[in-house]
């Protein structure tokens, strides 16, 4: 291989420069040059704590920022400290004999600098400078491009419909290269790239060592699970918890990253994902353990905080919902001056009427979207109203279609100032959609939906409402995606989490409501079958355990099911900020049940349960609106749910009365001896 | 007694640029216990950051008052920021800052550096 001169860095700098518009040459410059170099220095050392290229040179364009169109200066000059640091360069250069420094001299000169933005981003991403300076030092390739030969066998349990791809085999013998032979177990996950597997590394002498959890999947995701990790997870993991010991195998040729879960006393044990326990054995005992075993073991440093959270709902559900907008990119001089406008920071009352006006064809302008990801398969751009970790940074999704995503052309946590783009779909579009893939047997159209004698409030029409009201919650540390995937289950009962890739802080009963979906449409519908009069039947049972009434059932199935929902709701009642304030948790539930319906993994009579949960979701939130009317004297006086969508009283009152549920009951539990006479 | 204030530009097209000023010189002001320097793109600021356009003409100022560095926000267009776990966060008012400690004026990170 030629070796690269200064010349060819000071280029590729030069275009770095240019395309960020900072028109200077920093230190910045020149590191995301040296890392550009296919195979190069950098790279490789970077490797060796499981950073990628891609991923550092991301980190630090989010940290400088693009520059404005306007200059002040003529030329392309070089900054101070890097006027600094290719002196540095040289000097090691002619310590060497050479006269001319090169590649590594100058990887070793910004990292004996450490004073730049790029050991500062380093830094931040975790990475040891000490280290990566001796190694700059001392570092010589090997031609070790093939992986040592690994034996890969497949356990009992593993479900060989569906082989392993290519790309995913790749990884994971880069990541057991230290054994010679693995035994993959079964399989947790798979859904797009990420694949999930449990995974025996057998030694020489044939001892197996402790099963771990290998994840695998796109390398942003797999580092960016190891940044939240080290942020959230590391110091609030109970004794007997999944841990990541090793840095993410992240090799520079391929897409995927990969990672692997200890699980800490684990003694000789496969685990499988409770959503294999539940297809084999059902869902018996479930809530118990789940209580004893999940909850009680974590609770103390995760849903326990309970630190008071009063926040809008939108800012901690709207991102789990279809974009705001789906966008065709178009022209700059197709915007006019009736185009809608979307400018952050915004009014969400405004913002709100504007986008229910939008049609297909409409001309929107963005200003100050914030970049989630270029995905380069797809050609799509998603966009949202901030960056970083918080649920509300990831609000107000946008996707934009048909831009130019080459490579480099956007960095993730990049502001882009405007954006013209003609409308394709709108958020009710998508969610329209995905109710009419249900073959709903009834009208979507109405306020009401139709269930068996009663109704429930149409999701469709009412999502908008829930996320606009004001909740007093608490916030803690949330896993952030629970569901019977995530939750791993030994032979003796013990629960490890893993997959911490959307671990933050927030709303406490975020997790327990997905986790109850994830239980009524992953376990209980495809136990029982897909029809919409068994989704209606399994809704009766949640409305008699919403007011909790007895349950019987004749069907054993149905009893097991709905044990294992009111263990989750025994747990939601000690998360309740208030206790007698359920809304807090339905209007949680109302959210994450809507979203499910979208989502093509869910089995067709899951999905249509969980449209229904939606419905009766947000009819329970507006009772609960309801009760603070009739115990104040003034009857017009607004509840909690903001001026302008209250739901006129006749409305409400006509509701979803199951056949075992008189109306008394439910005013009884609200704490109302009688429910006032409709004067409408 | 004599005091000195050396701050270095972190980011920029200045980035490595060092300012020292001291009382010495006349630089800044002072009055009372309080020695002030003023950032900001007007020509006569004490730190003068004239290559970033999103830095308002009397941006921030740096103060100290006898026993500590105060960093004080000039009500500035874009803001000024300091960096709290990774993430910016802006400046309301007056706070404290430690030498060491990263702020951002405008676009343009800066610190204080420590003083033997």
């Amino acid at each position: 291989m030629p070796a690269i001169t200064l010349r060819d860095i000071l280029i590729n700098a030069r275009q770095e420069t240019v395309q960020m518009r900072h028109f200077y040459i920093g230190v910045e410059h020149l590191f995301i040059a040296l890392l550009q170099i296919q195979g190069g220095l950098a790279s490789s050392i970077l490797q060796g704590q499981g950073l990628t290229p891609d991923y550092v040179i991301e980190a630090i364009r989010r940290k400088a920022g693009r520059g404005s169109p306007q200059r002040l200066w003529v030329g392309i000059p070089d900054t101070p400290r890097a006027v600094l640091v290719l002196d540095i360069a040289k000097e090691f250069a002619l310590e060497a004999g050479r006269d001319e420094a090169g590649e590594r001299d100058l990887l070793r000169a910004i990292l004996e600098e450490n004073d730049n933005l790029a050991t500062r981003t380093l830094r931040t991403l975790g990475a040891d400078i000490a280290a990566l300076t001796e190694a700059a030092r001392v570092y010589t390739p090997t031609t070790e491009a093939q992986p040592p030969d690994l034996a890969v066998s497949f356990g009992a349990a593993f479900d060989r419909s569906e082989a392993i791809e290519r790309e995913h085999l790749f990884i994971l013998r880069r990541m057991f290269a230290s054994y010679p032979k693995i035994r993959i177990e079964r399989r947790l996950t798979g859904f797009r790239k990420a694949l999930i597997l449990v995974v025996t590394p057998i030694q020489a002498d044939e001892r197996e060592a402790a099963s771990v959890v290998a994840k695998i999947d796109l390398a942003d995701n797999i580092l960016d699970e190891v940044q939240r990790y080290e942020q959230h997870v590391k110091s609030a993991l109970p004794l007997q918890a999944a841990r990541l010991e090793d840095p993410p195998t992240a090799p520079e040729v391929s897409e995927l990253a990969g990672i692997k879960y200890t699980l800490v006393a684990n003694s000789g044990i496969t685990p499988q994902d409770l959503r294999n326990r539940v297809r084999d054995q059902g869902l018996d005992g479930l809530g118990r353990l789940l209580k004893q075993e999940l909850y009680a073991r974590f609770s103390k440093n995760w849903w326990h905080q309970n630190r008071l959270f009063r926040f809008q709902v939108w800012m901690e559900y709207d991102w789990l919902l279809p974009p705001i907008l789906i966008l065709d990119a178009a022209d700059e001089s197709e915007s006019s001056r009736n185009a809608c406008v979307l400018h952050i920071p915004f009014n969400r009352a405004r913002v709100k009427t504007r986008l229910k006006e939008l049609e297909f064809g409409d001309t929107v302008i963005l200003e100050n979207f914030v970049v989630q990801r270029a995905d380069h398969h797809t050609n799509v751009l998603k966009l949202a109203i901030g960056y970083g970790d918080e649920a509300d940074k990831r609000a107000y999704k946008v996707d934009v279609r048909g831009l130019n995503l080459t490579k480099g052309h956007f960095y993730r946590g990049e502001v882009i100032e405007r954006l013209v783009g003609r409308v394709w779909k709108t958020r009710h579009d998508i969610l329209v959609e995905s109710a009419l893939s249900l073959q709903p047997d009834f009208d979507l159209r109405g306020r009401w939906i139709p269930s068996g004698k009663s109704r429930v409030l149409n999701p469709l029409n009412t999502y908008d409402d829930l996320l606009d009201r004001h909740i007093n919650g608490s916030q803690s540390k949330i896993h952030g995606d629970l569901h019977l995937g995530n939750v791993l289950i030994g032979p003796n009962g013990s629960m490890w989490l893993i997959d911490f890739g959307h671990t933050r802080d927030g709303h406490t009963l975020f997790d327990w409501a997905s986790f109850e979906v994830s239980i009524l449409g992953d376990a209980v519908m495809p136990s029982l079958d897909e029809s919409w009069d068994t989704a209606r039947l399994i809704l009766q049972y949640i409305v008699a355990l919403n007011t909790r009434t007895p349950i019987s059932s004749s069907d054993s199935r149905i009893r097991v099911a709905m044990e294992t929902i009111e263990a989750i709701r025994d747990i939601v009642q000690e998360c309740l900020t208030d206790e007698t304030r359920w809304d807090e948790y339905y209007t949680a539930l109302a959210l994450c049940a809507l979203r499910a319906i979208t989502w093509d993994t869910m089995s067709l009579g899951g999905r249509r349960l969980m449209f229904l949960l939606a419905g009766l979701m947000a009819l329970e939130v507006n009772y609960a609106a309801l009760v603070p009317e009739t115990l104040t004297p003034s009857p017009d006086e607004d509840g909690p749910i903001s001026p302008g969508t209250s739901t006129p009283k006749t409305d409400v009152i006509d509701d979803l009365t199951p056949d075992h549920q008189s109306r008394p009951d439910i005013l009884k539990r609200r704490g109302i001896d009688s429910w006032p006479d409709d004067k409408h | 007694m004599i005091l000195r204030l050396e701050i270095t530009i972190m980011s920029g097209v200045d980035d490595g640029l060092h300012f020292n000023h001291s009382t010495e010189n006349g630089d800044g002001q002072l009055d009372d216990q309080r020695w002030t320097i003023s950032i900001g793109r007007r020509e006569d600021s004490d730190i003068c950051l004239r290559h970033d356009v999103f830095v308002s003409r009397q941006h921030a100022l740096i103060y100290w008052d006898g026993y500590r560095w105060w960093l004080q926000d000039c009500n500035s267009t874009n803001g000024t920021f300091t960096e709290i776990r990774g993430a910016d966060e802006r400046v309301s008012g007056t706070i404290p800052i430690n030498p060491g400690e990263l702020f951002r004026v405008g676009r343009t990170w800066m610190r204080i550096e420590p003083t033997e």
